[in-house]
């Protein structure tokens, strides 16, 4: 057990290697293919979007699989390449520490070496015992640092700003730029997904449709108890905290899907809130905002007024005239 | 040896008051103040609490082991409909707390500090019994009446799909206050306010019985490191329960009283609860774990017959495991939205932890190294424990970097990650010292066959279960979910497996106790032979029920390490 | 030692940890200030400053004489669970001056049939321009109070420090996004 546990770690990351260099060529292939496969009947007209197909699907996870998802964006390719070095250190640390054992048990059971020694310090081993992790850890921490930072670069101005809204238990998509309309995402029914060849309990009704090889501002709050936004396969995971505003820069680099799940417990259908991003090339992106509801990209975003952000539902009680009379209505001095 | 044993030992034919009498059944049990019973009844009590906490993951894994909804729904046959449906999945949540909240407050610290702690630490610095007999009874009863609060917070109504609390052992507001309008979760806040205070009183205790009631020559730094660790852990709850009350009871004042301190609607911050939490939380799992250090350190000198390896690195390791431990909690935090700055700090502080904790690691093999190693069943575990412990504590590196954390944050990285510091570490610790002072407390032999044969059971059955979830968690499996896509199918099966083998140790672990107590040998004073050189050892199995009526004496040419008197010392010390 | 002169240095000792843990126990709930006080100092949080007139004055000038620049701000607008009312910033994004005050608005109505009183929590991303991010006026700054149907405009007045210029962390900070999350206030505890 001790062994398959320690084979298993030293394995991983060639696995991980082999797994990068069969990634390198597909990569490629993408934005071909993307040109194709969608586009035959994706005239910017309102209502020519059509959802990819299964045959996009590239964040998922796979039965069986043992190392993180493969990925698809700027931060994902750094943090993996830590993540790689990291199972290198950690399972050499390991299988030192075993090999440590294995020897003494063999060398000094009892049958072996019948009289102790009686030795109980030694300085220098100590000192070469403190000081080389110490040394590994700083090894560790230049880069991670460093991806740390990465991680934090703001988006740039023009960057697509998607506002993701955690609710029990479902998610909202909204675009602020593009004519502030929202899309409530809700799982796929278990039925309607396999009749689909969609995975079941990640796929959901309206996706999360985002342009891709573009800087995206994702800005999440919740509207009632924290959930989190997480995409395994573009190494991202923010936590939506009711009451504030979290925002981070996400990079898609190729079209596809990409399905992730609510990670952080928020109630009773915390596993059936999944979230679904789909990444498509910037023209069919545009189609499928001005699909949308007020949806507009550009300039007309820019002219229209600010959409109100209200639930359906209140509109009912909206009886008495407009008050808008331009005074600072509640403004408090300091 | 065995006269020393009676050396130490209350005269029991000469004294007028007779070192063995044991009052009546009532009055022992429900009115202890001895630390010896009190330590027996920690121990009972982890061990129902375990069977329990350890029965609610059993139902946890049957769920887990194929996709879909199967078992909650047959235990809650609500029907089809969709109030059915959500109840299934509120009470997943609520196995999810109390599971959590079962193994830290319930199983691992009363056994460790309650129960080995209050056996032990007396017994090794040569006291008579704990400096504050009748708080320490306060202290398990308290416990217990945690326990007691906290099943009852299952069966009272919890949130609108159901009753039980379903919010996680760590509580997060505002998952606590809204949605939970049912009196649960102040059940669960009160059953961690008894448990916290027992464990205060309790840490209060220890500290003067270690400060004051040392035997005459036993200086700090001649100290088990069992002892040292308990001091260590001690301050540790001193210092980091407290915090989880305040933040507990913010949460039931907001709950009840209309109070905002978490409430963002009266300007109050949930992720200020998260750091309150997790100022407690971080620490706590060192509460969990040192002890466990302890226990290994003596057991890994005793059978190597051999000092343990650099005793004052170990013991200000743990010093510094403890104070470090203060100053890092925000790592269970990176993705709440902390700033980039805070972040790399947290990044690097918790990676210091690395460099004490493999002082430990290297200090028991250096040990061993040069030992004369023999494997009873002790030693097995604590083999076990060694490089289970490393592991845990490499994964645990590997999260330490907040950029790396946020692919597997919440995952089930993190879930193997802390089994295998905390089911692997602090269980293969408990039952080394299990195995290790169980014919000291019970002066009845188990057996070894039987002991090992639960170690293989074990340990083959926790890697099972646990290894591949770093592959879940690594795919993208979150934490606390009662149903998975298909792609999690492979490695939830053989994590599920992986429990039917432990659980078949565990009943192996029974029969060894109902063995050794219907046939086991009767234990010799020191049935270990000549590794085991600590105060305890000195005396009978099991020790009189008052002990060292006449103090011991550590002379000035006795170290760390040998605690026997000199006329029974080999020469070589 | 006698068992008395034991008893009473176990008592001292005993006394000890239990100040000790009160002290812990008083800085627990000491945190609730401590953090908000920490948040408003340091910007921790994304949290933002509230400046006076004379401290914009002041700003104002800095930035005339150190040369003007500009930074985008957006405006995000929230309502939390149980919250009946329609909050929008009148424009999503603004560029402005910095160091120079702007005013922005936000517009708000109640679309139930009761008059509902609404308290704003607030942060800015990246958190780290919290610091330099100055509030003037706000109607964040007090509670709210719409009548059923009455839709009102709500202004913020700010500037940004113009020292966000000199500060590392914040080079690369393009736009500022101001969030606000309107909350309906908890009914008083019965």
């Amino acid at each position: 057990m001790v062994f398959w546990a320690a084979i298993a770690l030293a394995l991983a990351p060639q696995g991980a290697f082999a797994q990068d260099a069969a990634e390198a060529p597909v990569a490629e292939a993408a934005p071909a293919e993307a040109a194709a496969a969608p586009a035959g009947d994706a005239a910017p007209a309102a209502g020519g979007y059509e959802p990819l197909g299964p045959e996009w699907i590239k964040g998922q996870p796979t039965a069986g699989g043992w190392d993180v998802q493969d990925q698809f964006s700027p931060i994902g390719d750094t943090a993996s390449g830590l993540h790689v070095g990291l199972m290198w250190v950690m399972g050499l640390i390991c299988i030192f520490v075993l090999a440590l054992l294995v020897w003494v048990i063999v060398r000094y059971r009892r049958g072996a070496n019948p009289t102790p020694s009686k030795t109980t310090h030694n300085t220098f081993i100590e000192v070469v015992w403190t000081l080389v992790p110490v040394l590994i850890l700083v090894g560790i921490a230049v880069p991670s640092i460093s991806l740390l930072s990465d991680q934090y670069e703001s988006p740039p101005e023009d960057a697509v700003t998607i506002k993701v809204t955690g609710y029990q238990w479902y998610w909202g998509y909204g675009y602020p730029d593009n004519g502030g309309f929202e899309v409530i995402s809700n799982m796929m029914p278990e039925d309607e997904a396999k009749a689909k060849g969609l995975p079941a309990l990640l796929e959901v009704d309206n996706r999360m449709v985002v342009p891709v090889d573009t800087p995206l501002r994702i800005q999440t709050t919740a509207a009632d108890v924290i959930h989190s936004f997480a995409v395994p396969s573009l190494w991202f995971k923010i936590d939506a905290v009711p009451g504030r505003l979290n925002e981070r820069l996400l990079t898609i680099d190729e079209p596809g899907i990409y399905y992730g799940q609510c990670s952080e417990l928020c109630g009773a259908r915390h596993g059936y809130m999944p979230i679904a991003v789909e990444a498509l090339p910037r023209d069919q992106w545009e189609a499928w905002v001005r699909s949308q509801p007020g949806g507009s990209v550009g300039d007309e975003a820019e002219a229209a007024p600010a959409a109100p952000a209200a639930a359906p539902a209140a509109e009912g009680g909206e009886a008495a005239p407009e008050n808008a009379d331009g005074a600072e209505a509640a403004a408090a001095t300091n | 040896m065995a006269t020393t044993a009676e050396g130490f030992q209350a005269h029991t034919e000469d004294e007028h008051h007779d070192a063995d009498h044991k009052p009546g059944f009532f009055a022992r049990w429900f009115m202890s103040t001895n630390h010896k019973d009190i330590g027996t009844l920690y121990l009972i009590f982890a061990i129902c609490a375990g069977i329990i906490g350890g029965a609610i993951s059993g139902i946890m894994r049957a769920e887990l082991a194929e996709p879909g909804i199967q078992i909650l729904t047959q235990a809650w046959p609500l029907g089809a409909s969709e109030e059915g449906f959500d109840a299934a999945l509120h009470h997943w949540n609520v196995l999810v707390t109390a599971h959590g909240l079962i193994m830290v407050f319930f199983m691992v610290m009363p056994a460790m500090i309650g129960g080995f702690g209050n056996w032990f630490v007396p017994l090794m610095i040569g006291a008579p019994d704990m400096a504050f007999p009748r708080m320490n009874n306060i202290s398990f009863w308290l416990t217990a009446a945690g326990f007691v609060s906290l099943m009852i917070s299952t069966v009272v109504p919890g949130a609108a799909a159901g009753s039980g609390a379903g919010t996680g052992w760590t509580v997060y507001a505002p998952l606590a206050t809204y949605g939970h309008d049912g009196p649960a979760v102040d059940f669960v806040i009160f059953s961690l306010h008894l448990a916290g205070a027992g464990s205060i009183l309790g840490a209060t205790n220890f500290i003067t019985t270690i400060f004051n009631m040392r035997a005459p020559g036993m200086t700090l730094h001649k100290m088990p490191l069992f002892v040292w660790s308990v001091l260590i852990t001690a301050f540790l709850l001193l210092l980091a329960l407290p915090v989880l009350a305040a933040a507990i009871t913010m949460l039931l004042t907001d709950r009840n009283f209309g109070t905002t301190f978490f409430d963002p609607a009266g300007g109050g911050d949930p992720v200020l609860y998260q750091h309150l939490f997790w100022f407690f939380g971080h620490p706590e799992v060192y509460i969990m774990i040192l002890p466990g250090f302890g226990m290994v350190s003596q057991i890994v000198a005793t059978f190597s017959r051999k000092p343990v390896f650099g005793y004052l690195g170990m013991a200000y390791a743990m010093v510094a495991i403890g104070v470090v431990g203060f100053v890092v909690w925000a790592h269970h935090m990176y993705t709440v939205g902390l700033d980039v700055n805070t972040k790399m700090y947290f990044t690097a502080a918790t990676m210091v932890i690395a460099v004490p904790t493999g002082v430990k690691i290297f200090s028991w093999i250096a040990t061993m190294w040069g030992g004369s190693l023999e494997f009873k069943s002790p030693m097995v575990w604590a083999l076990g424990f060694i490089f289970l412990f490393t592991v845990g504590g490499v994964t645990g590196v590997y999260l330490a970097n907040g950029g790396v954390d946020d692919v597997v944050h919440d995952t089930y990285f993190v879930v193997a990650h802390f089994h295998y510091v905390l089911s692997m570490g602090a269980v293969f610790s408990l039952f080394a010292g299990f195995y290790y002072w169980f014919p000291k407390m019970s002066g009845r032999m188990h057996s070894e066959l039987l002991a090992h044969i639960h170690f293989w059971g074990f340990f083959i059955g926790v890697n099972v279960i646990f290894f591949p979830q770093h592959f879940l968690g690594w795919q993208g499996m979150p934490r606390r979910y009662p149903d998975y896509a298909e792609g999690y199918a492979y490695w939830n099966e053989i994590s599920s497996v992986g429990y039917t083998i432990m659980a078949v140790s565990m009943l192996v672990f029974f029969v060894n106790l109902a063995y050794a107590f219907i046939a086991g040998k009767r234990a010799a004073p020191n049935y270990w032979g000549e590794g085991a050189t600590t105060l305890e050892w000195t005396l009978s199995s099991p020790p009189p029920y008052h002990q060292f009526e006449t103090l011991p004496v550590i002379e000035e040419s006795q170290g760390y390490h040998d605690h026997r008197p000199a006329a029974a010392t080999p020469a070589t010390s | 030692m006698s068992t008395a002169a034991l008893e009473r240095k176990n008592l001292r000792v005993g006394l000890l940890g239990f100040f000790g843990a009160a002290a812990m126990l008083g800085l627990g709930y000491a945190a609730v200030p401590l953090y908000q006080l920490f948040c408003q100092v340091t910007g921790f949080a994304g949290t933002t400053q509230r400046a006076t007139e004379t401290d914009a004055a002041v700003a104002a000038r800095i930035a005339q004489s150190t040369g003007a620049s500009t930074i985008s701000i957006r405006f995000d607008a929230s309502t939390s669970h149980g919250m009946p009312w329609t909050f929008a910033p009148e424009q999503v994004t603004e560029t402005v001056q910095v160091g120079e005050r702007e005013m922005a608005f936000f517009v708000a109505r109640n679309d139930s049939a009761e008059p509902i009183t609404g308290t704003a929590t607030f942060n800015v991303e990246p958190e780290q321009t919290g610091k330099y991010f100055n509030k003037i006026q706000c109607f964040c700054f007090t509670e709210q109070t719409l009548q059923p149907g009455q839709e009102v405009r709500m202004p913020v007045l700010f500037y940004i420090d113009p020292a966000i210029r000199d500060d590392p962390n914040a080079q690369g900070v393009e736009q500022i996004t101001l969030s606000y999350t309107f909350h309906r206030k908890p009914e008083p505890a019965s």
